[in-house]
């Protein structure tokens, strides 16, 4: 699979050293549009707060998914970051955040290969080896070597 | 073992629904639980339900903040939740799955109901019309044929002695309500093709090939034709605004019905009153050969798709023929509608070990559907095995009909289940009639028991 063209090197987060679920967020959206794939910040930081709204992204285990499908997204696109300090994010059991895969998606989702990598990811994350893993990750190759793996 | 389905589904539709549907495999795997999973996300629907997927189901378990269709699981026990739900607690959702109560003999009931309605909405265009006027029909048939057996109790000849009571329910089982069939049917045809203003010519136009003798086929002709040159006419003909109001009420009707009535006149009455005669003339003289083969071919029909399309072909042929008094396929096509849903309570009694113990429960509302004569009775069994089940619910019927034809058995109204048979005179040859349904019950069940597997319980 080729996750390599969605994860690009300076959205990989690793440690991110942050106080908050909004400020986690938020450095990770800057991540994003910093690698060109959001091309409109606020657009798309408000769909991935719309998101939160409607029932938190913390899946439980110690991860988070926030995700976002606008019009400020140019192409499909993934960041991750591994946090320094777990993180409150009103998980499904309660439990603070360690890593979280921001996942951010076009208005007009072309291209189905895009969403079938993220959605393998999505499925993956359910699996206790594969978080394991994650949290193992030190950089950027690392990561992205155990993404090409799934 | 039981079988659990689930659907997920959320807004966006990259996240919780594969979460979702990911926790739940793998906690099933883990619990040795069978599984199916659909999902419902941002590239559609993947891994969809069948309906023999859903006919097979112990139970639903619905994982969804988005619309799932989740009409399809009528007559299921259905677990409902949030998204999340599944991803925080799949193997407590499995176990509430687990734990519910199979569907319940009313529900299969309303389950077989269920498959009715919905596929009388999905019918259309001239099949649909069709069944439109043959369903305004039934009831004529059925007031019709059985006070014309009524009649018959007072003697087969009583009818004869003008002014006596039996004279008077043949009047008004043959003289008025066999007499309306064909208009009707032609009538509603129309009505239903072209709205109230078809009604009127499809009226007269199957009136008319009553009167000359081009009996059904006329009638179906005639309603056709009348529904389609209204609509023709209605859409085409355009008058002034303060005319308008003119135009259902009179333009229409005068001119749909004096094309419609002077086509049947001059043009389709006659070969269509001959092809008619041939075919009553055939079936009088049908030698039992030709009888069983015809019978053959119509239980076949019937059992074939359980109520669709082929098995409505084999009965408004059966029911249409009432009006030119020939009995013998009604008999046959009822018969054989029946034997499907018993030939699968018989199977769940004598073969115990080839069905789920839902099935088995299933079975006697099957047996009640059978007996009444409604074939899609069978449909819940035939959905979860079709290539099983159809073929032996086929011969079960084909026998039935072969052997119901083969023994001259008649039948006079066109519905009822058993509970015509004890009206003296609906059926010619009662005993043999039974017989016919019953040996296609037995075939059907054996046929069952050797082609089926064996569930693990």
């Amino acid at each position: 699979m080729q996750i390599s063209s969605l994860l690009q090197e300076q959205a990989v987060l690793i440690p991110l050293n942050t106080a908050d679920k909004q400020t986690s967020i938020e450095a990770m959206v800057d991540a994003l549009a910093a690698g060109g794939s959001v091309t409109d910040r606020d657009a798309y930081l408000q769909a991935i707060l719309a998101r939160e709204q409607t029932g938190s992204t913390g899946i439980g285990f110690g991860f988070a998914i926030p995700h976002g499908k606008s019009a400020g997204v140019s192409r499909a696109a993934l960041a991750f970051a591994k946090f320094a300090r777990p993180v409150d994010w009103d998980s499904l059991d309660g439990n603070p955040v360690q890593a979280a895969f921001m996942i951010a998606v076009p208005a007009e989702a072309a291209g189905n290969e895009h969403l079938q990598i993220l959605i393998a990811l999505s499925r993956k994350l359910i699996h206790e080896e594969f978080r394991e893993q994650l949290l193992q990750v030190q950089n950027a190759e690392q990561l992205t070597d155990l993404l090409e793996t799934i | 073992m039981k079988k659990i389905i689930a659907v997920t589904a959320c807004p966006t539709g990259v996240a919780h629904t594969y979460l979702a549907a990911e926790s739940l495999l793998k906690t099933a795997k883990e619990k040795r639980i069978e599984i199916k999973v659909e999902t419902r996300g941002a590239v559609g629907v993947e891994n969809e339900l069948t309906e023999q997927d859903i006919a097979e189901a112990h139970a639903v378990i619905v994982a969804a903040d988005t619309d799932v269709l989740e009409s399809r699981f009528a007559g299921k026990p259905v677990v409902r939740v949030p998204v999340a739900q599944a991803i925080k607690n799949p193997a407590g959702l499995l176990e509430e799955a687990l734990s519910m109560k199979a569907a319940e003999e009313s529900d299969y009931i309303k389950q077989v109901e269920q498959t009715k309605a919905e596929r009388g909405k999905a019918r259309s265009g001239p099949y649909k019309h069709l069944m439109t006027g043959v369903s305004h029909m039934l009831p004529l048939v059925v007031a019709g044929g059985l006070l014309i057996a009524i009649s018959f109790m007072f003697g087969i000849h009583a009818f004869e002695q003008q002014g006596t009571l039996p004279a008077a329910f043949m009047s008004i089982g043959s003289g008025a309500a066999f007499a309306l069939m064909v208009p009707v049917l032609s009538g509603f045809i129309a009505f239903s093709i072209a709205e109230k203003p078809g009604l009127a010519p499809g009226l007269i136009g199957g009136m008319l090939a009553s009167q000359n003798g081009a009996g059904f086929l006329g009638g179906i002709a005639a309603g056709f034709l009348a529904g389609y040159v209204t609509k023709w006419l209605k859409t085409y003909i355009k008058l002034p605004k303060n005319f308008e109001g003119l135009k259902p009420i009179l333009i229409l009707p005068l001119l749909a019905s004096g094309i419609v009535g002077l086509a049947m006149i001059y043009v389709i009455g006659e070969p269509v009153k001959w092809l008619m005669d041939a075919l009553t003339q055939w079936l009088q003289t049908l030698g039992s050969a030709n009888a069983a083969l015809l019978g053959l071919l119509l239980g076949a029909m019937m059992a074939f798709d359980m109520g669709g399309p082929i098995n409505k072909a084999a009965y408004t042929f059966s029911v249409g023929l009432l009006a030119s008094h020939v009995y013998g396929p009604m008999a046959a096509v009822m018969a054989a509608g029946m034997t499907p849903p018993l030939g699968l309570w018989l199977a769940t009694l004598i073969a115990r070990n080839k069905f789920t113990a839902e099935e088995r429960e299933a079975g006697k509302s099957a047996a009640v559907l059978g007996i009444s004569f409604i074939t899609e009775g069978a449909i819940p069994f035939a959905a979860s095995d079709p290539l099983r089940v159809i073929p032996s619910i086929v011969a079960g019927s084909a026998v039935t009909g072969a052997l119901s034809m083969l023994f001259g058995a008649t039948l006079q109204a066109p519905h009822g289940g058993i509970f015509v048979l004890p009206i003296p005179h609906v059926v010619g040859h009662l005993g043999l009639y039974a017989l016919s349904i019953a040996a296609g019950t037995v075939v059907t069940a054996l046929l069952l028991k050797m082609f089926k597997k064996n569930v693990n319980a």
